[in-house]
């Protein structure tokens, strides 16, 4: 709100007008105030639909035609954000109580003292103008609560909730997506020769920007999976691609594992993602070895190397995001590594979705009150004891 | 940029000091130094962002980014990092960062960020490496 702030004036008095213009003058020229006159309730709202830019109504009672209080009534079909402020005779108690009742926002009494006059102005004016900022607040959050709504819709419609099942594995995927939406994503792929992709990823950043990016992210994913096969051939594929439009410098870390049920061996690549953990049935874990990658969009052209590990039956892959690692209690340390090992290590030998039930538990245990800043996401893949 | 105070004859500055973030500018022969302490995350990234695109306005400087009192940061924040390296390479000004503690460090090599950014053991290793 800026000045000069239009006032309309509803009086039947002619004499009213130059008073005012003539009281007021120097908040006139100062360009504090502007002032449009109108002599009854009808002419008001005439003047109103006129004049989109009226701040607030000062506006007498009595009046032929139609009167301030119907006028009162009336104003809100208008600009139900218009304040007004009404002239009374001084003692006039029962209609300044109506008029407060029909939603006046003060009154001053005839005659009128131009000083409190002003003052009363003033404190409309500051109501209004605080009240439109509120207003302009509270828009932009609904916008944003929008947008998010639409990040999240978007990240939650490409996570698998079906798994491919066979005798020679299980797989469970479960995502908690924080309030704020982050880009955390798994998926799972059914290549040639019985062979099975696994994919987890954490894309930079929030909002819809990051829900595009992993979007994109999933779409190459996708394509390179099955046109290349060899992880490492795939996350340099997909690096390059992201790579080539991203100003943003967003970037996605991003692991993707081939297991072959016919030998038990996994192929993996690991684009800056959290190292994954290997449950084994006597419940000793180790991680899976480094492959030296980059978070991927960042580093055109950079060629990303492969490792292979062969699970033995029974053994339990758990991939995982930052979300579980580095959820925080209210002492402010961290789930951690070491503590997700434990946890894992206590009962070995449970399905795949029991597996990311106790890791979920344990995450949620541990947290306690304190709220979840970031996607929780497991990505869980158990080879059949024999 | 908010304080001036002077510490050994070099000036330095308050550049942000916000949400869990505090971001301080000294300059060294030529190259700006920005100290952050604390965490940054989801929450205070924006922050961060602004914080060192201010302090680098009308710069064409190098600039040394020291994490010694950084106890976290997330993909967001390094984000930001590799935003300002990016900046920095297109004007030809070299940018590293330096005193990375144990587990500032893991998350560098985790994501493969040690290779792309250049990280020094001290501040003093990060200036020699610029000023050749």
């Amino acid at each position: 709100m800026e000045p000069p702030y239009k006032i309309l004036v509803v009086d039947d008095e002619p004499d009213l007008e130059p008073l005012m213009l003539q009281r007021m003058r120097r908040d006139i020229r100062k360009g504090q105030y502007e002032f449009v006159f109108a002599h009854d309730g009808n002419e008001a709202l005439d003047c109103l639909a006129a004049h989109e830019d009226v701040d607030m109504i000062l506006s007498d009672i009595n009046m032929p035609g139609m009167d301030g209080l119907t006028l009162l009534e009336q104003v809100p079909k208008v600009d139900p954000e218009i304040r007004a402020v009404m002239v009374s005779a001084y003692g006039d108690m029962k209609n300044i109580r109506t008029a407060m009742n029909r939603g006046a926002f003060d009154f001053v009494t005839k005659p009128i003292d131009f000083e409190d006059l002003r003052v009363t102005i003033d404190r409309t004016l500051r109501h209004m103008a605080e009240w439109r900022d509120a207003l302009a607040t509270r828009d932009k959050l609904v916008a944003i609560q929008n947008e998010l709504s639409v990040a999240q819709k978007i990240q939650l419609s490409v996570l698998p909730t079906e798994f491919p099942t066979s005798d020679d594995y299980q797989i469970d995927g479960r995502m908690e997506a924080a309030r704020e939406v982050g880009g955390d994503f798994y998926d799972v792929l059914r290549l040639d020769n019985g062979k099975v992709g696994l994919a987890i990823a954490d894309v930079s950043d929030k909002g819809v920007p990051a829900a595009l990016f992993m979007m994109s992210t999933l779409t190459l994913l996708k394509g390179s999976a099955i046109g290349l096969g060899a992880p490492g051939a795939v996350l340099t594929e997909v690096n390059n691609l992201l790579e080539e439009e991203n100003e943003a410098a967003m970037f996605v870390t991003l692991l993707y594992a081939v297991f072959n049920p016919s030998n038990g061996l996994l192929t993996y690549s690991n684009g800056g993602h959290n190292p994954p953990v290997i449950i084994h049935p006597d419940g000793g874990s180790t991680l899976l070895p480094a492959t030296e990658g980059i978070a991927l969009g960042v580093a055109p052209d950079y060629e990303y190397d492969e490792s292979s590990v062969t699970l033995s039956p029974g053994d339990t892959l758990v991939l995982y995001t930052d979300g579980v690692t580095e959820a925080m209690n209210a002492e402010g340390e961290e789930f951690g590594l070491d503590r997700l090992c434990r946890v894992l290590s206590e009962s070995p030998s449970g399905s795949a979705k029991d597996t990311n039930s106790i890791i979920f538990d344990a995450v949620r245990e541990f947290a306690g009150e304190t709220p979840q800043s970031d996607d929780i996401t497991c990505l869980t893949f158990r080879r059949s004891e024999s | 940029m908010v304080t001036n105070e002077q510490e050994n004859g070099a000036t330095t500055w308050t550049v942000a000091d916000t949400k869990n973030l505090t971001i301080e500018g000294e300059r060294s022969s030529g190259t700006l130094i920005a100290k952050a302490s604390g965490r940054i995350d989801g929450s205070n990234a924006r922050e961060f962002q602004d914080a060192l695109e201010t302090f680098l306005e009308g710069e064409s400087s190098s600039l040394v980014l020291d994490l010694e009192n950084l106890s976290y940061i997330s993909s967001a924040g390094l984000r930001v990092i590799l935003l300002v390296s990016k900046k920095l390479q297109k004007s030809s000004a070299q940018f590293g960062v330096c005193s990375l503690s144990v587990s500032i460090s893991e998350v560098f090599q985790i994501s493969g960020f040690d290779k792309i950014i250049k990280t020094h053991n001290t501040r003093a290793d990060a200036l020699s490496a610029i000023n050749g």
